[in-house]
Parts: C-alpha cells; sequence; structure tokens
C-alpha cells in the first residue's frame, strides 16, 4: 500500500464520523431551524423562511429568557473562577508533589458520580426545611429553589472543569517567577493580585470556555431546583417535547451556539485556546 | 556602611527531609566585596544563597546582613535582590515595567521610578528597550534586564544565582567583564554562585569552595588556586595531579599528599621517566597523560606556540617540575589514585577550619 492510501485508510473513520455525526447534526440543526410546522396539522413544512427567528426576535420573552441564561452563566464561571483559583493555588504551589495527585484524583472524582444523582441531592439539600436551611438558622433560610439555587448547583457540578486548567496553568508557572516578586519587595498578597492572577488569565478563560457553554446549554438542574426559573434549554426541550415544534426548538438551539462562537472568537487573541 | 559585614552566616544549616544541603556554614562577606561560591551541584551552594535571599528558612543558624540578624524573615523584609538562574522576569509586563516592580511595590513616586528604571537600562546597557516584553529579546538581554531590574532597587547586596549560565561562551565571557564593571560602579555586595571555577576565579575577590554543604576552602582566588587545601580543592578548582604514597616519596622525597598543576609540569628527558599514555589536542594546549615509573599517573598540559618537540603515544619521555609549584596538601587524607580529578568528599570530621575573617 502507497502512503497515501495508508493514512486515507487510517483517517477514513474520523473523517466520516467528523462529516456525518458532528457536522451532520450540526448542519441538520441549522437547516432545520429555517423550517416551521404546520399549526392544524403538525406536521413539519420543509420550505425556507425565518419565522422562527422572527417570532424570536420579536417575543420579549426570548430576549428576556436569553438575557438571563447569559447571566446564569456568567455567574456561574465567576463563582467557579473565584472558588478555583485558591484551590488550584493550594494544589500547585503549596501541596506537596506526593499530594497533589490525590488532590487531583479528588477534584476529578465527583465528575464519575451521574450528573442526575448529584443535581437531586442538591435538590434534597435545597429543599424548604433541608439541610441547608436547618444550617442557616431554620425554614426559608436556605436559598431554597430558584434562580440562586441554578447557579449554585451548576457551579458545584462545573467547578472540576475550572480547577483543572488553572491548576495547570499554575504548575506551568515557574516558582522563581513569584519568587523575584517577593525578592523585590511585595507580600503574597500583592504577588498574587500583580502576578499570579494576570498570568493564569489565559488558564482561567479556558476553564470558563466549559464552564460557559456548560451552563449556557443546560436544563435539568434548571428543571429540578430552579422552581419556575426558564433559560433557553427549558424552552428548546419544551418546544421538542410538549409543543412538538421542532424547527423552532432549532432555532431556540441556536442562540447558544451563537453565543458561545462569539466568546470563542473573543477570546482566541488571549491564547486562552491553546491552554485547552 | 559600619564595621558590621554586608553578610554573616552563623553555624547555618538547612535539611530537606533525611537529606542535609547546608551542613554547618560560618561566613562573612565584606562589604563591597564580589565573592563567589564555587561547587559542584548538590554541594549547598544555591541553598546558601536562597537563604541568604529568604526563600527557604534555615534548619539552624542565623543569616545577618549588615550587623541585623534576618533569620525568620520573609524575602521581601531582607535588604538583597536576587538575579536568578532563570532569570524570572515577569512576561506579562514590559521591560521598564520589569524594573518598576521593585519601587513600585515600596511606593516611589511615579516619575521617579521611571527614571530609575531608565537610568538602570542605561547601566546595564539597553537604553530604548523599555516597551518591549521580555518574550521577545535574547537571553543575554533578558539576563540584563533581570540585573537592572535588581540594581534599580540599590540594595545592599545582590545575590546571582548562576547567572551565566545559560549563555554562549562568547556571551559569558563579554558578562563577565561586564559584571565586574558594573560592581565597580554601583559599589555594592556581589555574591554569586556557580560551579565554573574559570567563573569563580576570574570574576571573584574571594572564593569559598563548597563540598558536601560546607565550605572546604575560602580565600582569593589566588590563594584557592595555589594552595588547595584539600585534595578536593585542587581537584575541583582547575585540573590537578594529585600525588601520595610511595609515589610521592620516590618524586618529591618526602611522603605526603602533593598538588601540582597540569601547567607547571615540563617534558623534558631528564626529569622523571614515564611512558605517555595519551596525547589530547585541546586547541591552545595539548594535554599529555603520562604513566611515571614511580608508580603515579600525571598529566602535563602544554602550550600549542611552536616550542618543544612533538611526543607521541607510547614514547618514552621524563616529567619536571619547579620545587616551588609543588604544594603539599594539609590534611591526611589517603589518596590512592595519583590523578585526581576526583570528587570524593572530604573528611567530614574535619572542622571548619577554613574560615577567613
Amino acid at each position: 500500500m502507497s502512503p497515501r492510501v495508508r493514512l486515507a485508510a487510517l483517517l477514513a473513520a474520523p473523517v466520516v464520523w467528523l462529516v456525518v455525526a458532528y457536522l451532520g447534526a450540526l448542519a441538520t440543526l441549522f437547516v432545520s431551524a429555517f423550517w416551521t410546522v404546520n399549526g392544524f396539522t403538525g406536521a413539519t413544512v420543509k420550505r425556507f423562511s425565518l419565522g422562527n427567528f422572527e417570532t424570536i426576535l420579536r417575543e420579549d420573552v426570548y430576549r428576556t429568557v436569553t438575557l438571563r441564561s447569559v447571566g446564569v452563566a456568567a455567574a456561574v464561571t465567576v463563582l467557579c473562577a473565584v472558588l478555583a483559583l485558591p484551590m488550584a493555588y493550594f494544589m500547585a504551589k503549596v501541596a506537596s508533589a506526593r499530594a497533589r495527585p490525590w488532590l487531583v484524583i479528588a477534584v476529578l472524582t465527583p465528575l464519575w458520580a451521574s450528573y442526575l444523582v448529584k443535581a437531586y441531592a442538591w435538590r434534597v439539600l435545597l429543599a424548604n426545611g433541608g439541610p441547608l436551611d436547618t444550617l442557616l438558622g431554620g425554614p426559608g433560610r436556605g436559598p431554597g429553589y430558584g434562580l440562586p439555587a441554578v447557579v449554585l448547583v451548576l457551579a458545584y457540578l462545573w467547578l472540576p472543569y475550572m480547577i483543572l486548567p488553572v491548576y495547570a496553568g499554575l504548575e506551568r508557572l515557574p516558582d522563581s517567577v513569584l519568587e523575584a516578586s517577593a525578592d523585590l519587595g511585595a507580600r503574597g498578597w500583592r504577588t498574587f493580585r500583580a502576578i499570579t492572577v494576570p498570568l493564569i488569565v489565559p488558564s482561567i478563560v479556558a476553564g470558563a470556555v466549559f464552564t460557559f457553554s456548560l451552563s449556557l446549554g443546560d436544563y435539568i438542574t434548571v428543571q429540578i431546583v430552579g422552581g419556575k426559573t426558564q433559560l433557553i434549554g427549558n424552552l428548546v426541550y419544551a418546544n421538542v417535547g410538549a409543543a412538538n415544534n421542532l424547527p423552532f426548538a432549532a432555532a431556540l438551539a441556536t442562540i447558544p451556539v451563537l453565543i458561545m462562537v462569539i466568546y470563542l472568537v473573543a477570546v482566541r487573541r488571549s491564547g486562552a485556546l491553546e491552554e485547552l | 556602611m559600619g564595621t558590621h559585614p554586608a553578610i554573616r552566616l552563623s553555624g547555618l544549616r538547612k535539611s530537606f527531609g533525611a537529606v542535609e544541603a547546608v551542613a554547618g556554614v560560618d561566613l562573612d562577606v565584606a562589604d563591597g566585596e564580589f565573592f563567589a561560591m564555587l561547587g559542584p551541584s548538590g554541594s549547598g551552594k544555591t541553598t546558601v544563597l536562597r537563604l541568604i535571599a529568604g526563600f527557604e528558612q534555615p534548619t539552624g543558624g542565623t543569616v545577618a546582613l549588615g550587623g541585623r540578624n534576618v533569620t525568620g524573615l520573609a524575602p521581601h523584609r531582607r535588604d538583597v535582590n536576587t538575579v536568578f538562574q532563570d532569570y524570572a522576569l515577569f512576561p506579562h509586563l514590559t521591560v521598564l515595567e520589569n524594573i518598576e516592580y521593585g519601587l513600585k511595590v515600596r511606593k516611589v513616586p511615579k516619575r521617579d521610578r521611571r527614571r530609575r528604571a531608565e537610568e538602570a537600562l542605561e547601566q546595564v546597557r539597553l537604553p530604548g528597550f523599555g516597551g518591549r516584553r521580555p518574550g521577545a529579546m535574547s537571553g543575554g538581554q533578558r539576563q540584563r534586564v533581570a540585573l537592572a531590574r535588581a540594581l534599580v532597587n540599590r540594595p545592599r547586596v545582590l545575590l546571582l544565582d548562576e547567572p551565566l549560565g545559560a549563555l554562549d561562551r562568547r556571551l559569558r565571557e563579554q558578562m563577565q567583564v561586564e559584571l565586574k564593571a558594573l560592581h565597580r560602579e554601583v559599589g555594592i555586595t556581589f555574591v554569586f554562585v556557580t560551579h565554573d571555577q574559570d567563573e569563580a576565579l576570574t570574576m571573584s575577590d574571594r572564593v569559598a569552595v563548597f563540598d558536601a554543604g560546607r565550605i572546604v576552602q575560602c580565600g582569593s582566588p589566588q590563594q584557592v588556586y595555589e594552595h588547595p587545601a584539600t585534595a578536593f580543592v585542587a581537584g575541583f578548582v582547575g585540573s590537578s595531579n594529585v600525588v601520595t604514597g610511595p609515589a610521592a616519596r620516590a618524586l618529591f622525597g618526602r611522603s605526603g599528599a602533593f598538588s601540582v598543576r597540569p601547567e607547571k609540569l615540563i617534558l623534558k628527558e631528564a626529569g622523571a621517566p614515564g611512558t605517555v599514555a595519551e596525547v589530547i589536542y585541546a586547541g591552545a594546549t595539548t594535554r599529555y597523560v603520562v604513566d611515571l615509573d614511580a608508580g603515579a599517573r600525571v598529566v602535563v598540559a602544554r602550550q600549542n606556540s611552536g616550542g618543544g618537540d612533538a611526543v607521541h603515544k607510547g614514547e618514552r619521555t621524563g616529567v619536571a617540575w619547579p620545587d616551588e609549584h609543588v604544594i603539599e596538601i594539609p590534611s591526611g587524607e589517603d589518596e590512592n589514585d595519583a590523578l585526581a580529578t576526583d570528587d570524593r568528599a572530604v573528611d567530614p570530621e574535619r572542622p571548619d577550619a577554613d574560615r577567613v575573617r
């Protein structure tokens, strides 16, 4: 076999996968977003129409839900970053070399547990009169179900995706750079603020790609602990299921895709994509 | 600057787990001295530097700077600055911002620090480079920025950790000259760590030779080179022929351990007879390994200046030496092999008798 044939044989499976499964699904989503549903028969009308997008732009509810979803994703990302920084710093710079792999395992372990189980565990924690309420001094003292609970639980679920890139970034940061800052008269906090954080911004942005996109598309956690809260994912789910309007669901689903594309293009220059 | 030494280390010890990296070091470094700490890797010299800077805390003993005991103080509270082996420049800041960092932390007004940073850049001969990022500079340039960043704070002591280790040979020789000039110009104490004996000998006023966590000899480059205190020093600082036992009695008429530098030996028919075992051409010099009939193997270095007959491998020859270049090594160590480029640890029972000043 010539090298060219061998190369083709080697690449055939991934190429088919990429084109059919990955790009194909995405293309179908995008194309079907321009179809409509016959309101009387419920049958899909495969004819090009901007109707779905006009509805999304016209109706206030979709704008509100979109902004709320972006807000939740941003809040989750910030919360994850704030929590991940000290944790990753401890893992990379304070803990002994022997403890480090164990800490990484500890961070990864929750990812092995089912997403659903973890979300329901939080439902129990957050219940009216539940453990969190008791801890805070009585029924109704905790956040209960609703938007804050959604942010809290999503931040819990996606935290490892932030810790790992930040940890990797900190591990690559030479100790001598931090020592140089101390040598030049800076206290610990000053070094952290002026040297450590700016140097690991690309790692934080890389982690944010995960926390932001995972939050933006989530609907299960919202259903379990969100109370009446709705995010884009819930609208997509409702249109797939109850409303049986697949084209409109597809049109709604393009919103998070678009937001992520904008985000990725924006952070491309920061070097964050090399950190993934 | 008063009567106190710039640095005084007393009974300094540092252990990492079961490993004793620094095993009792006493040392005074005078104000304005250019002081070298020389030793093989793992000899404790870098740890001593880090103990002075405050990056490590000693297991025992004290560090005093200018008469003030700073043991236990954090690095930011010590009047020293460090040039790191990897330069440790801040990659997200420009060259000027790097140099200003220490002044900014100490709240020097903006205009003052800009002026001082630009002066420092000129001092290291990089005027106009202030706007660049460290990543866009060569190793030699980064080295200079690291120097400027440390010197701009006008510390009492400048610590340099293998400062020239990462540079190529030509640049290294050039920086050696410049560091000397810079030292004269700023007049503060320079302490630098190196494993390169040439660097230590050419640059410093005094050298401390480290082995196994201790200072085995401390003195001027000349003292250390011409009068090595131990076989280790003789072997590590430059190469040396150490002759002991019956061979020493036969060649020098006395028993004991003796050191002769290869360049002090002369190939001469009338000398002690022997056979040439190896001829090694090394550019400026040629090194002849000679097995003497008296039972010792010695290395003779000869300048390739055209003088003297060619001597070939396997030929009979003689080796002679001026008596004043035969140095008796004081300690009674039993050296069996006569060719001492050895790195064996010195007797741990030997007290640090080499403390100078």
